[in-house]
């Protein structure tokens, strides 16, 4: 188990290098000056130029590249001239909305959407899972921006039970800091629910048709415990790996979420910086969240050996 | 008092709903279970025999696919009227299966010593300390070696012939009083198969327990049981003791299986006989006798008017219009 740990962690520095060049190209042949965005339409060649310089864009890309890898190499994922910060101050500043957002809305679809899935499957056919089938359905089709503003309609502006917008930190104590959070909560987690429902039934029906099953009948277990004990541990690795991958759908979610909800998260950042051409604090965020979503999929990675004993076997 | 057979099916049918319509798998089947007796149960694939044995524990999904009919009395109870939860005292208590592919039939993600202890606490109650010490027992009485330490292994760290035996250990735990066999070795290479088919014999005697044993292949059966039940198609057509259902074979389809045993010690070079023609489906049920589309003697009454199981002097059961004809015929023949 211990070298499939190592191993897995060792697999993550070639992925993430080459997660590092991605990004920097992508972001450096996007067209649009910052120097120019920056200083607006009124700024004089010499001036663009003179900031050209200062940003230390006229040196050489692949000069850029290095001075970028050695700084994250030391910590240091830039500055932002824009903000007047440092890019890492600037996340900091502005990861604790977004963290609480997506766990929040992660937490939700792993409790409604393991549950109603296996609801679904023990019920296959039924009024019940063709319900639960149409309703995630919908959950899957429906854009968060859309379910967004359906959702400010109704619970903000016609009944007022909740804000339409906004956003206040956990400190100003959990119930405020909830009450905020709800509608985006929802709007952001609905497709994780439908996603994680429909995997899980899919992975339960196809677990309780296998051999074992029958077995585990044959020895007079109850079905609850064929469901809960038998089926699900062996459906369990098709779902981890749909809750690992929902995260970067989470991710691209809150972008939009946040702008409609006006949070001020990662999200939001990461969209004002994009319009700014703060390429100092749109690269940090991708390479960050990129950082992320692999430490996750490392995570789900190490879940599957605990939960399925022919994974540790494969990698001894 | 004549001993009552431990288990006793009459008129059982299994019908299934499928997208197609409803089918009928077993189709009337009557039979019964001595005390320590091993009965065989032979057929090609696609008979029914898998229906048939499922269907005594009831393992179909009685709320969505399947109905039962008919009676099957297994110790002073119809098990087709038991509630639920008292059929679940029944399997893997009194009543234990073995499957044909052990890999797939032991869940893959717990250890032998957890799935033969599960069955153990549930139906003994015994603490966990207690039944992993009679798991190891079950285990060392199957004959797999270092059972103390095999007992912690997951299912894809045995052989195909040890997780066969784990199998037959976890059946066994609760000292059953019938073991279903359905096809346990037909997954495995032959001497591996002798060895498990020595295995069963001995735990039959050893265990005091009747099997139903499973097979297509007639030269198993020679081997192991004492009386035979030949299905075809969701039917019995014939019913013997094992020596004269192999010196006096009396339905054309019996016939047909004892000429495709491979022999091993008989002409290598000659093709093995096969009954030509497939199974029928069950969709389209012939009317008269079901094996008629593919027998040699088949007349316009069997294509029209399906056979009773008759008892015959020789004491065998046997479901065919013209078996008198034909012996007599071969005896002309010799
Ligand atoms: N759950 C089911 N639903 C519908 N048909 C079934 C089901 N299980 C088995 N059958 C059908 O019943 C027939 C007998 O199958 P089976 O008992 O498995 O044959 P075998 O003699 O090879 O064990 C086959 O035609 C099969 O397609
Ligand atoms: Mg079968």
């Amino acid at each position: 188990m211990k070298i499939y740990v190592l191993k897995r962690v060792l697999s993550l520095v070639p992925i993430l290098f080459i997660v590092s060049i991605m990004i920097f190209m992508i972001i450096h042949v996007t067209p649009g000056d910052p120097a120019t965005v920056m200083l607006g339409d009124t700024a004089t060649t010499e001036q663009v130029e003179a900031l050209r310089n200062e940003l230390g864009l006229n040196i050489p890309i692949y000069q850029q590249y290095i001075n970028w890898i050695t700084g994250i190499l030391h910590g240091d994922l830039g500055y932002s001239f824009f903000m007047r910060q440092s890019v890492t101050m600037a996340i900091i500043s502005h990861l604790g909305p977004t963290v609480s957002l997506a766990i929040m809305a992660q937490i939700m679809a792993i409790i409604i959407g393991i549950p109603v899935g296996i609801i679904a499957a023990n019920r296959k056919g039924s009024l019940t899972d063709q319900s639960i089938m149409g309703l995630s359905l919908l959950g899957i089709s429906i854009p968060s921006f859309l379910l967004a503003l359906l959702l400010i309609l109704l619970f903000g502006v016609k009944l007022q039970w909740l804000p339409v917008a906004g956003y206040k930190a956990l400190s100003e104590g959990m119930w405020v800091h909830l009450k905020y959070l709800i509608l985006p909560i929802i709007a952001l987690g609905s497709m994780q629910v439908a996603l994680i429902a429909r995997m899980t039934r899919n992975s339960m029906l196809e677990v309780l048709n296998m051999d074992y099953i029958k077995t585990a009948r044959s020895k007079g277990i109850k079905e609850r415990n064929i469901v809960y004990k038998h089926a699900l541990r062996n459906a369990f690795l098709p779902i981890l790996t749909i809750v690992g991958q929902s995260f970067a759908v989470l991710v691209a979610g809150a972008a939009v979420v946040e702008t409609v909800f006006n949070i001020p998260g990662i999200g939001q950042l990461i969209i004002n910086s994009i319009e700014r051409r703060d390429f100092a604090v749109i690269q940090g965020i991708v390479l960050f969240v990129a950082l992320v979503y692999v430490l996750i999929n490392l995570v789900v990675d190490l879940l599957y050996g605990v939960i399925d004993p022919r994974v540790r076997l494969n990698h001894k | 008092m004549v001993d009552q057979p431990l288990l006793r099916i009459k008129e059982l049918r299994t019908h299934f709903h499928t997208e197609r319509g409803r089918v009928t798998a077993v189709d009337g089947i009557t039979l019964h279970v001595e005390e320590r007796e091993i009965l065989g149960v032979v057929g090609e694939s696609g008979c029914g025999k898998s229906v048939t044995s499922q269907s005594i524990l009831r393992l179909f999904d009685e709320k969505r696919t399947v109905k039962y009919e008919g009676e099957i009395h297994f110790k002073s109870k119809n098990l087709l009227k038991i509630s639920n939860a008292n059929m679940q005292k029944i399997r893997g208590n009194d009543i234990a299966m073995i499957f044909q592919d052990p890999l797939s039939s032991l869940n893959p993600v717990y250890t032998i010593g957890y799935q033969i202890t599960e069955s153990i606490m549930l139906h003994q109650k015994l603490q966990k300390k207690k039944a992993y010490e009679k798991a190891v027992e079950m285990l060392r009485l199957t004959g797999i070696p270092a059972p103390e330490k095999r007992v912690n292994d997951y299912p894809h760290e045995l052989s195909g012939g040890m997780r066969q035996r784990a199998m037959i250990a976890m059946a066994l735990a609760c000292q059953p009083r019938l073991l279903i066999a359905d096809e346990p070795t037909t997954a495995l290479d032959v001497t591996i198969q002798a060895q498990i088919l020595d295995l069963i014999n001995r735990l039959n005697q050893e265990l005091n327990m009747s099997v139903i044993f499973i097979t297509h292949d007639l030269g198993v059966i020679a081997e192991i049981c004492t009386r035979v039940v030949v299905m075809y198609l969701g039917q019995i057509v014939e019913e013997a003791d094992v020596e004269k259902l192999f010196s006096n074979p009396l339905h054309p389809y019996t016939k047909g299986l004892m000429k495709s045993i491979p022999q091993i010690d008989g002409d290598r070079s000659q093709a093995l006989h096969v009954i030509e023609g497939t199974v029928p489906s069950l969709h389209d049920v012939p009317n008269g006798c079901r094996f008629a589309s593919r027998c040699p003697y088949a007349s316009d009454l069997c294509r029209a008017k399906m056979p009773e199981l008759k008892i015959v002097k020789t004491g065998q059961k046997v479901r065919c219009w013209h078996y008198e004809e034909i012996l007599e015929k071969e005896e002309v023949d010799v």
